[in-house]
Parts: C-alpha cells; structure tokens; sequence
C-alpha cells in the first residue's frame, strides 16, 4: 500500500479546522478520505455510492411491492410520481432516480419505471417568500437537466377541484363561513382564517398532499415517492406529535398504502375499490364517501439531510447541483443571501415544523444516530385501525380534512379526561364533515 | 382602548392572558377555572376514595405548593374526605433544604397539614453531602436522581400511606413524551402518559393532579393566590443543562400555546399504538373503562429537584454512542445495500449471505423492559436488584475506608 506523500505534520494541529489529514478512504482504500459519513473517513466516490445505494435499495423494495399479485401484471412497466418541493431532498431525488434510469438504460435494459415529476405551486400564497425567479423558470431547469422525465407544475388553487377534501369541515357550525371556491377565497383561508403560521403550514402540508396523491392517480401512478429524509421523517414525528397528530403517525411515517376518500355526489370514474357508504346523519344525504388507497414511499428514509446538502453542494461537479438548479437551502453559505430576506422572521412567526427544522438541524450536527432512531422508533408503532398494512378502510371512518382515521377513542377519552364536552360537540359532532383531532386544531383554533 | 373585561364573568377587568389558550379573564375566574380544570382531572380518573390517606410530595417548590393549596381547596370545597399529609425528603445536602423545609413548615401550618419530613439517611443510611464525601461532585446527579425516585415511595411506605401525589405539571408530561420520541424508547413512552402510576406489588401508588395544568398556570396561581414557595435547584447539578426536550417544549408553546396539551393527547394515543400495549393498557374497550389505566413505572419523571428528568448533553451524547455501536454491530446494512444494487446489474462479485432487512413497515417488536421487583427493596426494578440499590452497593463498599 502506498502513503500519499503528504507532510505528516503529527497529530491533527489541534486548529478548529486542520487541512485534511491524508488518510485512506476507509472503504475502497484507495482514494484520499475527503468527507465524514457516519463516522469514517471516506473518499468522495464512495460517499457518492454510499447515497445512491440507500436510495436505490428503498426504490427496489417498491418494485418488488408493487409486482406484488392484484396490482397488476408482473410485467407491467411501473409508473411513480414524485412530489418534488424545489427543496434539496426531492431534488436529489430526481436525481438520483434518473441517474438510475441511465445506468440501466446504458446496460442495454428497460427503464425500471416512468417518473411524472409534480410540484405544488404555492408561491401565490407567499409572494414575498418565494424564490428569486419564477418557479416555472426554476422548473424550466429542471427540465433542462433531465429531459427524460416529466415535470408538472400543479397550482394550489387546484385543491378546490379536489373531492378528497371534504369542504364542509371548513364550514363553521355558527357562522356563515362557507368553503373557499375561487383563487381569492382560498387566499382568505389562509390568511383570515387561519389563525397561526403553524395552521397555516399544516394545511398547506394537508392541501399539497391532497393534490399529489389525486395527481398520482389521474396519472395511474402506482405509487407516490416523497422525499423524506431520515431527518424530514423524525422533525415529521415531533412535528406531527406537537400538533396533536400522534394518533396517525403510523401511516405519516411508514412506507405503504394509504386511504384515499373521495367525498361526493357523483361516481369516481374509475374506482380502484369498494366500500360506498352513505355519510350517516350528514346534513347533505346525496353524499357518498368512497375509499380506496395509494402507496406512498419514501426512498430517502436512510439518508440524512447533511449528507444530501454534501450531496448537492459538494459533488455533483460545477455548477453544482444546487446551484444549477437553483435550490434553496436553508442555514446554509450556498445560499447565504437569499436567507438573509428569510432570517428577519420573528420566532413568534415561525411554525412548529420550522421550530423543528431547526431543532433537527442542530441534532443532525452532533448525534445524527438520535436522529435516525427517532425515525425508526416511530416506525414501529403500529396502525391502531385496519390493520398494520392496511389502510384504514371499511368500518373506520376517517378526517374529512387529512384523510387519516379517525380514533374515536381518544377523542372519546379526551373529551372525559379534558371536559370541554360543549366545545367538541360543536365541532367534532357537527353535521358537517367530521375532522380529526390536529385538523381541528388547525382550522378551529 | 377601555380594559377588556373577563371572558366568564363579563363584569370584572380581563388582567390575565390564559397561558394555556390565551383567554382573557379575571383574578378570580381565573384562580376557579384553575380549580375546576383539577377538579375535574381528579374525577374523571377517579384519583381518590373517600377516606383515603394521600401524601403529598412536598419540595417547596412551586408545583407541589400548588398542588397541596389546589388540594386542600378542593378535598373542603368537593368532599373529597381525603386525609390529607405533606411528605418531605431530606436529601441531607448542608443548606440546601434548609430554606425549602421551612417553606414547607410554613405550608404545613398555612394548610393545616401534618408534615412528615423523611432524610435520605433514614431510607438508604446516606445523607447526600456523604455521598459527595465518597464518590466527589461529579457524577452525584445520579445517585440524587435515582434515590429521589425511589424516596417518596419508601417514606409512605415508612408512613404506611398508599397513595402519593406529585405536583408533575402538562410540562413535565409533554417533555417526557418528546424525550422518550428522541430517546427511541416507547416503552417508556406508553408508561409516562398515565395519570396514574405504580405497582400493585409495590403498594404504592403514585398520581400527578397537575398533569393537565400548564406550569405557566401554575406560576399565575401561586402568584394570585399569593402561595408561600421556594424556588428550588438542586446545587448538586454541575451537569445542569438546558434540557433539550424542555427548550424545545418552550419554544413549541411560544409558537402555538396548545401544543403543550397538544403533545400530552398524542402521547397518550401514541401509548396505544405501541406494539404490545395497545391490549393491556387500553384493551380495546376503553369507553367503559372509568378509572385511568395504571401502568407501572419506575418515575420516569424522577430526578433532580427542579431539574427533572431533563436530557442533558450528556445523555444525547451517550445515546449517539451506543446506537453507533449498535449499528457498527449490527453490521453490514452499509454492505447490504451495496450487494443490491450490485446484484442488479447482476455483476455481483462478492454476494455475501447477509440476511436482507425488509422494508420499514414491518414492525418489529419493541424492545420491552419486563419490570419485576428489586430483589433487595422491593422496589420496582426491570433489573434483579434496582438502580438505587446497585449504587448503594457500590457506595457501601467505599465506606469503611472512608470512616478509616
Ligand atoms: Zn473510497
Ligand atoms: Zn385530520
Ligand atoms: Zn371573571
């Protein structure tokens, strides 16, 4: 073996950032160790193979899913679509999977799938925020640099055209507040309202979820791909948990099929299943629920968020990824000047998901293995309704808002526990649409 | 702009925000929601029986201070019939309980409740200072923390009281739920959301009150009802951190005031979507279910004087040492992944027999501590002999040539 010649100035200079010691890259000891991953010394290729490998390894466990008996013919070509926020992960994501999709397509293979790309416009909501540019500029590099794949661009307001929402949980029982039906009237949601950035985020979360999840199917996708890392996946758990959704953490969380529950008069063109039940007592007779399911993944579940930042910034070549495709990322110099205009929000501003972006930003600092225990910890609690692997269907009645069972159970018990029995019965019991514990936080204050 | 008046009675001036929800009311309707909300804690889990003798974990501090005045208040006003005592621990630091004892002296008289004041001396044959003496300051958090735990329920026992009450507020609850997420134990997790906890064996049982109230309220409530306490911080805490799940828990109630309550309810829930007790602890039918769920416990809510069960630095740091070794253990999951997607491009040179972990959904049984009884104490214990009494072995083997 031989030593790089470099002077062996000793033991490390004892400076905050010593030049790089010339070490080996612990695994193809042949090439100098440039990065830290999960504690070895690496070299930039194998850090680079590190990251697609996590990633391609959850990518094959949702081909073998889904060529599973009853979705359909073995040999059917599978069809995903990705929910991509602009951010680092989900463009990373891109990335990776059509570096996949070149890799076999050079062995002569198939393409292992095909990708419908969709993004939620809700730069309209936020004018001042968004990124300098337009996003269908921003999406216009993206299309630039992976021609193969199809990018979509879904504006929020197309959420009024949703039946997976169910409006009337918008309706207040003693006011004339009627569910938003134009581009000003959801604005107004929003703004009026809603009465925290922490409502506001959360459904804006719920909405941009809706919105995927029908894109997906339209599409005949037979799957739904986010691109949550092992980091987005424990602030989700806290986030979630400090929002009073613990309840349905189980399928947040996890990798598998969810409900879909249509909330409406007329048939759904094609639909996947079954159970159509009568909303009992509703208000409104002529309205039929209908479920059926999607599966959703997450195939960055192993990474971290630093790693795919490194990822990003570091060494996807020059320009680097980041800066080609021009993603935000936050806390970090890449991106220094557009913070600046982010950073003068007061903390009061700030909602319970940023509280716990930047929490786990520092946690990932120093105890990255927390991190991913936090994640996998949640992972084990089970699916309370309908089994672990099933959506919650048939006799369990879900959230008119975020689709999510409903435990009425704890609603039960919380009610006695609590006492606010008056309150709750307006809400919760109403004719109109019944929503979960966290919704009712979100839009009922 | 006119003073806004109360949200209840609509006739007195609004002078105080509701931590909690941020309704505006008045001294007095806020001092009798206050009341009501514990009231209404204590019968909804049927906390009490008529007759029964209740000690009250005592530190002089503000939660328990309120805890026995909200107690007192409501056992005349409601009949509970309780006997009512404050049980105080000594820890036998020089000074340290010196001013909080007397706080509790004073509460003793104020409320008319006999005091029982019990030394660490008396439980474990170790004043705290004399641990120090032997083991120096580092480090004697834990013996602090682990004896505390142990403390109340050995002194009632020593009064052959069965019930002890402690002044554990939503905050408390909330923080241990967010610590137990970020410690990955959710055994422990699925125990600390109930109300009421303890052992049928260990003939103690152990209930928090306050478990809805927020420590905010709390302070208000002493503030207007003018209570006599004693802000208390244990001296022996070199190790004092800024708990992280407490900070975190401030800044997620600075941003929206109901999380607090909000983390409580998804803890609860949570506790039954862990695999194992959603059977024992809720057995599906809880509707009919009127008294709380006990679950056994060894406090998880323990620790040092104000500093309770907060996780310091160090902690984190011991768990992102152990999971890395368990990982390092564990092994070759970075290899699996590699064998994958070597095998499909069907090149694989070295396909090693390792078994491949399928997916995250299937979840794999918890680790579960099966709690017993300490062989020595008595005590509860998932181990043979309790943490308190491991400590005191170590400690007792020191002592003869300390006394030389
Ligand atoms: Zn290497
Ligand atoms: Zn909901
Ligand atoms: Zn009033």
């Amino acid at each position: 073996m031989q030593q790089p010649d470099t002077p062996s100035s000793g033991v490390a200079s004892g400076g905050a950032a010593p030049p790089a010691p010339a070490s080996l890259c612990v695994k193809c000891h042949l090439h100098e160790a440039t990065l830290d991953s999960r504690s070895q010394r690496v070299c930039s290729d194998c850090f680079t193979k590190f990251i697609s490998a996590k990633c391609i390894k959850q990518v094959g466990i949702i081909g073998k899913d889904i060529r599973n008996p009853g979705t359909g013919a073995a040999s059917q070509k599978k069809k995903y679509l990705l929910g991509l926020s602009l951010g680092v992960s989900s463009s990373v994501l891109v990335h990776l999977l059509n570096e996949n999709v070149e890799y076999q397509l050079a062995k002569g293979r198939n393409a292992p799938f095909d990708l419908v790309i969709v993004h939620v416009d809700s730069s309209g909501l936020y004018p001042s925020s968004s990124s300098p540019g337009s996003v269908q500029e921003t999406l216009e590099g993206y299309r630039k640099r992976y021609p193969r794949f199809e990018f979509r661009l879904v504006p929020l307001s197309a959420v009024l055209d949703l039946d997976t929402v169910d409006w009337r949980t918008l309706i207040l029982p003693s006011s004339a507040v009627t569910p938003p039906e134009n581009e000003q009237q959801l604005h107004a949601l929003f703004f009026d309202r809603l009465s925290s950035p922490t409502s506001r985020a959360d459904i804006l979360r719920l909405f941009t979820r809706h919105l995927l999840i029908s894109s997906a199917r339209t599409e005949s996708c037979h799957a739904l791909l986010l691109g949550h890392t092992t980091t987005a996946l424990a602030e989700l758990t806290l986030a979630e948990t400090a929002k009073g959704r613990g309840f349905s953490l189980p399928w947040q969380v996890n990798d598998g099929p969810v409900a879909v529950v249509s909330h409406s008069t007329a048939v759904p063109t094609e639909p996947i299943t079954t159970t159509t039940t009568p909303t009992s007592q509703s208000s409104n007779a002529t309205t039929t629920t209908t479920e059926s399911q999607i599966q959703v993944y997450h195939p960055l579940r192993d990474l971290l968020r630093k790693e795919l930042v490194i990822y990003a910034t570091e060494l996807m070549g020059t320009p680097s990824l980041a800066s080609d495709l021009n993603i935000m990322i936050p806390n970090h110099p890449s991106s220094a000047t557009q913070q600046a205009a982010a950073a003068v929000v007061s903390h009061k501003d700030l909602s319970i998901e940023e509280v716990m972006f930047r929490y786990f930003a520092e946690v990932e600092e120093n105890y990255p293995s927390v991190v991913a225990n936090v994640a996998r910890t949640t992972g084990k609690l089970v699916r309370l309704l309908g089994g672990d692997s099933e959506p919650a269907t048939g006799s369990h009645s879900s959230c008119g808002m975020c689709t999510m069972p409903l435990d009425e159970q704890g609603d039960e018990r919380w009610r006695g526990e609590l006492g606010d029995e008056d309150v709750e019965d307006d809400m919760t019991r109403s004719s109109a649409g019944r929503i979960c514990y966290g919704c009712e936080r979100s839009i009922r204050g | 702009m006119a003073p806004a008046l109360c949200a209840i009675c609509k006739t007195e001036r609004a002078l105080i925000k509701r931590p909690k929800n941020h309704a505006k009311l008045c001294k007095g309707c806020f001092i009798t929601i206050f009341e009501d909300e514990v009231h209404h804690t204590i019968t909804s889990s049927q906390l009490f029986y008529p007759g029964e003798k209740v000690a009250i974990g005592a530190s002089g501090g503000k939660d328990s201070t309120v805890l026995a005045s909200v107690l007192k208040t409501l056992n005349e006003r409601h009949n509970y019939g309780l006997d009512l005592i404050l049980l105080s621990i000594d820890e036998g630091i020089k000074g340290y309980r010196d001013d909080s004892l007397e706080t509790v002296k004073r509460n003793a008289v104020q409320y008319e409740m006999p005091l029982k004041v019990v030394g660490y001396d008396e439980l474990y044959g170790w004043t705290m200072d004399q641990v120090v003496e032997t083991i120096g300051k580092k480090g004697n958090c834990t013996y602090c923390g682990v004896f505390r735990r142990q403390a109340l329920d050995r002194g009632a026992k020593m009064l052959e009281i069965k019930h002890v009450v402690t002044g554990h507020n939503a905050d408390d609850v909330a923080e241990t739920i967010l610590m137990n997420l970020l410690r990955g134990d959710l055994a422990r997790l699925s125990r600390s959301t109930s109300i009421v906890t303890g052992d049928s064996r260990s003939d103690v049982k152990r209930s928090k009150p306050l478990k809805y109230a927020y420590e905010k309220e709390i302070v208000l409530y002493a503030h207007h009802k003018k209570l006599d306490y004693f802000s208390t911080e244990c001296i022996y805490s070199p190790e004092a951190f800024r708990g992280s799940a407490r900070s975190l828990i401030k800044q997620l109630e600075r941003v929206r005031p109901s999380a607090i309550l909000d983390i409580v309810r998804s803890g609860e829930d949570m506790a039954r979507l862990v695999p194992g007790e959603s059977s024992s602890s809720c057995g599906g039918g809880c509707k009919d279910k009127k008294t709380a769920p006990v679950a056994r416990v060894e406090d998880d809510i323990g620790g040092c004087g104000s500093q309770n069960g907060r996780t310091p630095g160090g902690e984190m740091a011991a768990m992102e040492t152990q999971l890395r070794e368990n990982e390092a253990s564990e092994g070759l999951e970075i290899d699996v992944s590699k064998n994958i997607s070597q095998k499909e491009d069907s090149e694989n040179k070295n396909e090693r027999a390792v078994p491949i972990r399928t997916g995250n959904k299937n979840a794999k049984p918890v680790n579960r501590q099966v709690l017993g009884n300490c062989k020595r104490c008595g005590y509860m214990s998932s181990q043979d002999i309790c943490q308190a009494c491991m400590l005191l072995e170590g400690l007792n083997k020191n002592r003869p040539q300390i006394q030389i």
